[in-house]
């Protein structure tokens, strides 16, 4: 094994992980993540994961995408194409109005949910961790602690260490 | 808590879609569903090789079945997605049975009822005259129709259901993946689980973005079904011609949405024996909110005569027609099915009976589509014209339509049923944790 990417340690509850998660802190490690079958509020909350990005993005697109449809339909109906309809205005905004609301909703709702998969860097089939024995019930009923490589504090030795002590089932090297 | 009980949630709920073969009952289920999207096939061939001649509507009733089901299925739709939206915003234990086949149910019935404001247009082949690209005429869609506010809001249901669906799916598609035993189903699961991986800081942006999405979805349903009724409300037929209409189509679209997901939730219940996740519970709860929705469609029933008496003459006649003419029926029919049959449901003895709870359920649901038929096909009998002759009555190509678009859910959802996961496992999983968050 030539680098590696990082150390792995299992646990089976969530308390377990969330100590865990709290001692390295505590102990200075800063390249942590957590692995979990559900949402584990406390644990992100500990590793700083702030989310305030995802409404910021859904606003943003959604205010973006209204003021598009609204103006083309402007456009369209009003300077490009006008037809004379018994004399009813063109620019008749409360016939836009459906439209411009509906659509901002789909590009705000689009724009967070692909800019979660974004933010979270998926799509990506492949990763280390998928190679570790045992990682596969991560998606059942298993929680993971995984101390990166590229952390300052990081010691192979001293991390494998410091991990077993946490109360892991299992801890491993994973190759990068 | 023991190693089995831990595994479970993960257990039966993930061995559905990965058992390698299914019962017969299944398989004659799906055959039956076949058999009628080929009539769903027929259906759509009539119209588009011959007109919509051989459709039974003419002047004075110039919409028929294809917006009676039209609205029907919309309802269904928007009031399946309105449930399982408010269920996650109140993070409401009911979201972890309810949510995941709730939204299947809504896009399954968004889909179905795409179908016939296209065939409505009597050349449904160019119905993308309705996005405005720029086209060789240089002519652009009239947005001042409301036509068009069918398009974007059909679309969009359509994709902000997928994509929701789809964000909610995808952590239980990495649970299957890493559960299959097969390489093909491991490869296919793995790939649309995108990798993947459970990180808490995943977890995190996933279950943001999600709550955001389902907090967008409750104006967008209101907003749709409120554009549905529009589209009546602009017309000048005079039974249409009222502000009243968003009220009535939103609170009859919930009902037959909530009556839906109590039915299917029954149908899963017995069929795949998930009694543990579907509890008596999760009935008896969703039977008391289609009882109350029931109370409050009759108290919209009396406020639609009440409007009438004080509108006016033309008002009070129209309504004349649709109690005691021809197609009076249809309106007592709904009244009989949606107000006073789920009464029942006040018995604690009737909540507590799967048989009951679903034969309310599809009684509203009948009862609903009866009402769509009482205000489109009944509410065209009075106009303006001096003197109308002949009456509606609908052709085999429209039954046929109405049966297609049946059987296409059912095969939707059979189909769904067989290869995903009906429970959001990781929900389950959640709520078995015990944190509420």
């Amino acid at each position: 094994m030539s680098r590696a990417y990082g150390i792995l340690a299992e646990f089976d509850s969530a308390d377990g992980v969330v100590a865990a998660i709290r001692a390295a802190r505590a102990a200075g490690y800063t390249r942590l993540d957590a692995y979990s079958p559900f949402p584990l509020r406390e644990a992100a909350d500990l590793l700083e994961q702030r989310t305030l990005i995802v409404p910021v993005i859904a606003v943003t697109a959604g205010l973006v995408g209204a003021a598009i449809q609204y103006y083309a339909q402007y456009w369209m109906n009003a300077v490009d194409y006008p037809i004379n309809v018994g004399g009813r205005p063109l620019h008749a905004w409360p016939a836009f109005l459906p439209a411009a609301f509906i659509v901002g909703i789909l590009w705000a709702s689009a724009a967070s949910l692909i800019g979660m998969l974004a933010l979270n860097r998926l799509p990506r089939l492949h990763h280390p961790l998928f190679d570790a024995p045992g990682f596969e019930r991560a998606s059942q009923d298993r929680f993971f602690l995984c101390i990166a490589s590229d952390d300052p504090k990081f010691d192979r030795a001293e991390t494998i260490r410091f991990l077993e002590r946490m109360n892991a089932g299992r801890v491993q090297e994973v190759a990068a | 808590m023991t190693e089995t009980d831990r595994e479970a949630p993960a257990g039966i709920i993930a061995d559905i879609p990965l058992a390698l073969s299914f019962d017969w009952r299944w398989k004659l289920a799906i055959a039956f569903a076949g058999a009628l999207v080929l009539l769903l096939v027929f259906g759509m061939a009539q119209p588009v090789l011959f007109g919509i001649g051989v459709w039974g509507a003419n002047v004075p009733y110039v919409w028929g079945f294809d917006l009676v089901n039209y609205v029907w299925w919309i309802g269904i739709a928007n009031g399946a997605s309105l449930f399982a939206a408010i269920l996650v915003i109140r993070r409401h234990d009911l979201r972890t049975s309810i949510n995941r086949f709730a939204e299947g149910v809504a896009l399954f019935a968004v889909i179905c009822a795409g179908i016939f404001p296209i065939m409505h247009l009597g050349r449904p082949w160019l119905f993308y005259w309705t996005f405005p690209y720029p086209a060789t005429f240089e002519v652009w869609p009239q947005f001042r129709s409301t036509l068009t506010w069918d398009f974007w809001a059909i679309s969009t249901h359509v994709i902000v259901t997928t994509l929701l669906w789809y964000t909610g799916l995808i952590p239980d598609l990495a649970t299957l993946r890493d559960r299959s035993r097969s390489l093909r189903s491991k490869t296919v699961f793995g790939l649309f689980a995108l990798g993947w991986r459970g990180s808490v800081r995943h977890w995190a942006y996933h279950q943001t973005a999600y709550r955001i999405v389902a907090a967008l979805v409750l104006p967008l349903i209101l907003i749709m079904q409120s554009t549905v009724a529009f589209e009546f409300a602009t017309t000048l037929v005079p039974a249409w011609h009222d502000t009243r209409k968003p009220l009535h189509f939103v609170v009859t679209g919930i009902a037959s949405g909530l009556a839906t997901v109590l039915f299917i939730a029954i149908m899963l219940r017995r069929g795949l024996s998930l009694e543990r996740y579907i509890d008596d519970e999760d009935i008896e709860l969703m039977a008391k909110l289609l009882l109350a929705a029931s109370l409050v469609i009759a108290i919209i029933y009396l406020e639609e005569a009440f409007t009438s008496v004080l509108s006016g003459p033309l008002a009070q006649e129209t309504l004349l027609a649709r109690l005691f003419d021809q197609f009076a029926g249809a309106y007592w029919a709904a009244i009989l099915l949606i107000v006073v049959a789920p009464q029942v449901l006040w018995f604690e003895r009737a909540r507590s009976s799967l048989l009951v709870c679903a034969l309310a359920s599809a009684s509203v649901l009948v009862g609903v589509w009866l009402d769509r038929f009482s205000i489109v096909i009944g509410g065209m009998q009075g106009d303006y014209l001096p003197s109308v002759s002949g009456t509606y009555l609908p052709t085999f190509p429209e039954w046929a339509l109405l049966g297609g678009t049946l059987g296409l859910f059912a095969g939707f959802l059979l189909l769904f049923v067989r290869f995903l996961p009906v429970i959001s496992m990781f929900e389950t999983r959640h709520a078995e944790h015990g944190d509420g968050s």
